[in-house]
């Protein structure tokens, strides 16, 4: 667990950190993001002391970091930033071993865990013990400084911009192999970017920053739903970042129960719903039309949802065929459940057609 | 811009360039000149007077194999550039070998005092070699090494010229033979000179290079001074140390007793110290500073100590260049030394000022080959030091 | 530091750097004119010298002589350096870049008083062989400058000019050569230095310069030549030291 209380930096009479306060738990993985110049970085390097802090205080698993000697306090804390942060001189091996050395590890211990890294980050051991930084790709070189970056098995894991350096194609691979890593090692990870996407992609907690001042603290998707204030809708707002939050969001999170259509008397629905035939599939929806709120549509295969479609996906349906909710079906085609505008718009399901659906 | 193709009827426009400058200047120039005795200045022998048919014969050959090689129509490039590469020795070789036959021949019929000495067209062939070498290195894109032991060889070829009788005949060896003592002595005086101002270079430069990466106030001091040496002409040097030097020695009688006086060693090696720190400092300090700096911020929060962040990781990125350092200054020290011998501190230098002063050719070039030689190799040993001192990871 | 700070900071050093270079040149030429006003201190100084002033020769001729010694051979070694990197560097002349550029690396570690030394075997006593050593040694920093300055030009902005529609000429003229010519002038900065120093040896080989009264003094134990002539000479570096500093600085761009 990280706990940073009124954390203040001033370098020359300007708070360049000023008063912040956030509790991360163990096991969580914390993104610290903001625009330049909005003290992410600094805040980050406060942790291992790379940057002295002016006021408050840090506390890791309830140990004050400044009680502690600094470098002792480094070797218990993962350290990774862009792949030129790697030893040029240095062969891969040696690179991952940088702090068992330094901790003194007999040989053999550091050699069996320079292997397991290696594997965890899937690089050959066989292949890549001995090459130097210059002959790794820039996802390779990135993938070492990680897996350098944890080899003393530290309690914290601290990345400043690691993947600011690849392309996005790379990018996102790694942040994948990071995810996986997380849940695998369950460290905790504080991690900075200005990329609300790889923020989005990785973080269970989001600190955003700005002019020093820790502005919201939350959950990815509580932040998109409920931005704190203007500064923060703009922040999320710019580009499309809400259609990349639904395309790692599925309609099973989503879905609600669908409500069936009387025998009779469609037309005096006050609500939408959905008509069946004989085996329970979905025939029509009745309202529920953008443009005619009184029709009955016939159910399409082609606006069908799934479980495990991505709400992205699901939201392109309903543009397309321009109705405010699709029928969720089970691998049988019967209805189970709807996903709607609601669920766009992040409001989780209720949770009652995953019954049917399992 | 598209570059364009015409039939190249010259392969090699450098070695065809080399190839008629020689010829040209070996028309012109003597190969030795024959003088009665040591005082009369000689008369020009040419190059087809000198040597007898069959070197004539074979310098024809060579002539005509480097020709071939330069237009090199019908061979392979890199072919053209080994046969270059392969006549250099010959031509080495016969050059060498044939103005110690000639001297051997002319003095046999001539009274005991004639001398036969180099002349201009003998210099410009082992120039020639040289550098048709040089050229056909670089073309081949050979290793370092290799080209070291190509050097290697025409060294050994030149050493079993020297160490033979063959050139024994030549003025200038029979110079050599007088002085062998005093040059040996002079020689090791040489180095004793160049080495004891390079280690206090080094232990100076070493430290205050390292202050200047932590301070730019000092930095831009240090360098500013520094650079005035630099700037002094090294015989001014000399001669403005020497007032100071002979006060102290007078003042202080037990640093007189050491041996320290306005002229001789002290001054000398002084002068060096000072002319070394620049390069020693500004490299040290262009070395670290040119460490990345993400390295730097990676060394120190994995939690290496600073002591460890210069030892594991500065110094050995920034070797190669303080190692550049050291180069520049052994060569530029090696130099500098000859113009020690102006306040006496002897060295190689000596002889070229008495050769000067006498107007005695052979002792000046007693003073200077050797110099240049000693600066050309310590360059290339440097040089094959700051090769091997590049870290694997950085090469 | 702020950006403005760093920048009244250059501007302050500059500043004092003019006013540092104004003052020894004025030195330089008071001593100049004036050394023979000095006789008192240096006879107060080495009261055991019967002649404790130089005064085989005024020190403005010498100064003159020495001044003539660097400044034709410079010319010399900056024409023909200069011409000889521009040659290596276009298409006609590019096969022989690898031999210059090597030349120039491994003549410059012949130790300069060696090669004045070579010259008299080839040229006699006198001015002519020390004209031809510096020239030739002179040569080497400027063709290598020339040719790592015109290296410093991006292909880029080599190509933003012929797409714009220049010569050949044009390009060289009005593109590379002005974007090399710090590099250029600091090569003909190390190669003056050099000659200055060189020159003062070159009294050894018979040719008149500020080295004469320094030899003369050494050979004779006259400590006040020696001092009279490393004054001089040593100022005359400094001070074209400093004057060339500037003119490096007037073409550094951004």
């Amino acid at each position: 667990m990280i706990e940073l209380q009124g954390l203040t930096k001033t370098y020359a009479g300007k708070r360049v950190v000023d008063d912040v306060s956030l509790t991360l738990q163990s096991g969580e993985f914390g993104v610290l993001i903001g625009p330049s110049g909005c003290g992410k970085s600094t805040t980050l390097k406060m942790i291992n002391r790379l940057i002295p802090l002016s006021e408050g205080r840090i506390l890791i698993n309830g140990d004050d970091v400044t009680q502690l000697p600094v470098e002792q306090l480094r070797r218990r804390i993962g350290y990774a930033i862009q792949s030129t942060g790697l030893f040029p001189h240095w062969s891969v091996a040696r690179n991952v071993a940088t702090v068992p050395q330094l901790l003194k590890w007999p040989k053999a211990r550091i050699d069996d865990r320079v292997d397991e890294l290696m594997t965890l980050f899937q690089l050959d051991p066989a292949e890549f013990r001995d090459k130097y930084p210059h002959q790794l790709s820039g996802g390779q070189a990135q993938r070492v400084g990680v897996a350098r970056a944890l080899a003393a098995d530290p309690e914290v894991l601290l990345m400043d911009e690691p993947f600011g350096a690849v392309d996005p194609l790379t990018r996102e691979t790694l942040q994948a192999e990071m995810r996986r890593v997380h849940a695998q090692t369950g460290k905790t990870i504080v991690f900075v970017t200005h990329d609300m996407d790889e923020a989005l992609a990785l973080a269970t907690r989001i600190a955003l920053l700005n002019g020093g001042r820790l502005v919201q603290y939350e959950r990815p998707i509580e932040m998109l739903v409920d931005p704190a204030d203007d500064f923060v809708r703009e922040f999320i707002g710019q580009a499309d970042l809400g259609l990349k939050l639904l395309s790692r969001r599925f309609v099973h999170q989503y879905q609600r129960r669908a409500r069936l259509a009387p025998e009779t008397g469609l037309e005096r629905l006050d609500e939408h719903a959905w008509l069946v035939d004989a085996e329970g599939r979905p025939s029509a929806l009745a309202g529920a039309r953008l443009d005619d709120a009184d029709a009955i549509t016939r159910v399409k295969p082609e606006w069908i949802a799934t479980p495990e479609m991505s709400m992205k996906e699901a939201l392109s349906r309903m543009v397309w065929y321009r109705v405010t909710a699709l029928p969720v079906v089970d691998r049988d085609g019967r209805l189970i459940a709807e996903v709607g505008m609601p669920g766009v718009m992040g409001i989780e399901g209720d949770g009652a057609a995953r019954e049917a659906a399992s | 811009m598209p570059r364009e193709h015409t039939p190249r009827v010259i392969g090699n426009r450098v070695l065809l360039t080399l190839w008629l400058a020689a010829a040209i200047g070996v028309a012109l120039l003597p190969f030795a000149t024959l003088s009665p005795n040591r005082l009369v200045s000689g008369q020009p022998v040419m190059l087809w007077q000198a040597l007898p048919g069959w070197q004539l014969g074979a310098l024809g050959l060579i002539a005509a194999g480097l020709l071939l090689a330069a237009l090199a129509r019908g061979l392979a490039s890199r072919t053209a550039c080994w046969l270059g590469l392969a006549l250099t020795l010959p031509l080495l070789g016969l050059t060498l070998f044939a103005l110690g036959d000639y001297a051997q021949r002319a003095l046999a019929e001539a009274s005991p005092a004639a001398r036969v000495s180099q002349g201009g067209a003998f210099w410009l062939l082992l120039l020639a070699a040289a550098l048709i070498a040089v050229d056909a290195l670089q073309r081949l894109r050979l290793a370092l090494l290799a080209r070291a032991l190509f050097a290697l060889l025409a060294l050994g070829l030149i050493g079993a010229c020297l160490a033979s009788d063959l050139l024994a005949p030549l003025s200038l060896m029979r110079e050599f033979a007088n002085q062998r003592d005093i040059f040996v002595a002079q020689g090791l005086r040489h180095l004793a000179l160049v080495g004891g101002a390079l280690l206090p270079a080094l232990a100076l430069g070493l430290p205050l290079g390292l202050v200047a990466t932590r301070s730019r106030r000092w930095r831009d001091g240090l360098f500013s001074v520094l650079n005035v040496f630099q700037t002094l002409p090294s015989i001014a040097v000399f001669g403005l140390l020497i007032a100071p030097l002979a006060a102290l020695a007078h003042a202080v009688p037990w640093l007189g007793e050491l041996g320290v006086s306005g002229i001789g060693v002290a001054p000398a090696i002084i002068a060096l110290v000072l002319y070394s720190l620049l390069p020693v400092v500004r490299n040290t300090y262009a070395g670290l500073a040119g460490v990345p700096a993400t390295t730097l911020e990676a060394a120190r929060g994995m939690g290496m100590t600073s002591r460890q962040i210069l030892w594991r990781v500065g110094l050995p990125l920034a070797l190669p260049v303080i190692l550049s350092g050291l180069r520049i200054v052994t060569v530029q020290a090696i130099g500098l030394t000859v113009v020690a011998a102006l306040i006496g501190a002897g060295g190689f230098g000596a002889f070229i000022f008495q050769g000067l002063g006498q107007y005695a050719i052979d002792l000046v070039l007693l003073g200077a080959i050797p110099t240049i030689v000693l600066a050309v190799i310590a360059d290339f040993l440097l040089q094959l030091l700051v090769a091997a001192s590049r870290p694997p990871g950085t090469r | 530091m702020s950006v403005a700070a760093e920048r009244s900071g250059r501007l302050r050093r500059a500043a004092t750097g003019n006013l540092t270079l104004a003052l020894l040149t004025l030195l330089l030429v008071g001593l100049t004119l004036g050394m023979s006003q000095l006789e008192p201190l240096f006879r107060a100084l080495f009261p055991d010298l019967s002649q404790p002033l130089y005064s085989r020769d005024s020190f403005l001729n010498l100064m003159l002589a020495h001044i003539g010694l660097v400044l034709v051979s410079s010319l010399i070694s900056v024409s023909v350096g200069v011409a000889a990197g521009l040659f290596v560097t276009r298409p006609a002349g590019r096969e022989f870049e690898p031999m210059v550029s090597s030349l120039a690396a491994i003549g410059q570690t012949f130790p300069p008083a060696a090669v004045l030394a070579i010259a008299v075997p080839l040229a006699g006593f006198g001015f002519t062989p020390t004209i031809i050593a510096l020239s030739l040694y002179g040569l080497l920093p400027v063709i290598q400058n020339t040719i790592a300055g015109l290296g410093t030009v991006p292909a880029s902005t080599r190509e933003a000019a012929r797409g714009n529609g220049m010569s050949a000429w044009q390009i060289l003229w009005r593109v590379e050569l002005p974007l090399a010519m710090r590099v250029i002038i600091a090569g003909v900065r190390v190669s003056v230095i050099i000659n200055i120093g060189t020159a003062t040896i070159g009294s050894t080989v018979g040719a008149k310069s500020l080295g004469t009264p320094l030899i003369a003094g050494l050979v004779g134990n006259n400590l006040a030549y020696v001092i009279q002539g490393a004054l001089l000479v040593g100022l005359l570096a400094i001070v074209t030291d400093l004057a060339f500093e500037r003119l490096e600085r007037r073409y550094t761009f951004g």
